[in-house]
């Protein structure tokens, strides 16, 4: 599935300091939401936040550690919903680089199940149907060919 | 079994409901119209319909004795909503993250 939402930011902090912002739960707690995050592979923790009915989601995100590289990188599970037992599934990927002194720091949020075709809906008010068709065929190559039409 | 209410996400990711919304993209066509491009039983096809129906993507409308299905925007603007809000969540996430970082720096 197509990267959805990237970021690249540089901080003049050393790789240790970046990572101890990502890894560490209190300091995690500061910059983004409460959690109970463990940098250990395979570790389930949740981040909470307020629950936003208009968009169905309870609150809390659902993560696991799927990768993690000391300095180097941390990959988990992002799943959401709206509070029912069923979820959408992401991944968030962070990428950590030395640079001059600092650090550069990837962010990659991406794996939203068939969302790759999102932003191809903007504006979508006049003729969307057509540009559904296009991305429709962008995210599934075979839908013609499974057609019997 | 109970028809459960899907979200956006989980009704798009099922390859026969991005089919039959390419299908309605082209036009709006009836059930059985829409059945006889699968080789799943009507009733299977129905079933994926009616998720598409709850979930704001298409709607139904009786013309006659035929079922007929149209496109509908609402299902496609909550996927939109969600990316939106995450685009947002993670700018101001990493600003503060940035502003911490920064913090630490001149403090020493």
């Amino acid at each position: 599935m197509a990267k959805i939402i990237k970021y690249d930011l540089f901080f003049p902090n050393p790789p240790e300091v970046v990572w101890e912002y990502l890894t560490d739960a209190d300091l995690i707690a500061l910059w983004l939401m409460k959690n109970n995050f463990k940098p250990i592979l395979g570790y389930e923790f949740q981040v909470t936040t307020k629950p936003m009915p208009d968009i169905q989601f309870d609150g809390i995100f659902y993560c696991k550690v799927l990768a993690i590289e000391p300095l180097k990188s941390l990959s988990y599970s992002w799943h959401f919903g709206p509070g029912d037992g069923t979820l959408n599934t992401s991944v968030v990927d962070w990428t950590l680089t030395p640079l001059n002194n600092g650090t550069q720091l990837e962010l990659i949020h991406r794996g939203f199940e068939g969302a790759s075709f999102i932003d191809l809906f903007t504006g979508m008010s006049t003729g969307w149907p057509k540009q559904i068709q296009k991305l429709l065929l962008t995210i599934n190559p075979e839908t013609d060919g499974t057609a019997k039409a | 079994m109970e028809q459960q209410r899907l979200d956006a996400f989980q009704v798009i990711a099922d390859p026969s409901r991005r089919q039959i919304l390419f299908l309605l993209s082209k036009d709006s066509r009836t059930i059985n119209s829409l059945a006889e491009n699968f080789e799943m039983s009507r009733p299977a096809v129905s079933k994926h319909i009616k998720v598409l129906n709850n979930a704001g993507f298409i709607s139904i409308e009786d013309i006659g004795r035929e079922r007929h299905c149209v496109l509908k925007q609402d299902g496609f603007n909550q996927l939109h909503e969600w990316l939106a809000y995450y685009d947002n969540f993670w700018g101001s996430k990493l600003q503060k993250l940035g502003d911490l970082l920064k913090d630490r720096i001149e403090k020493k």
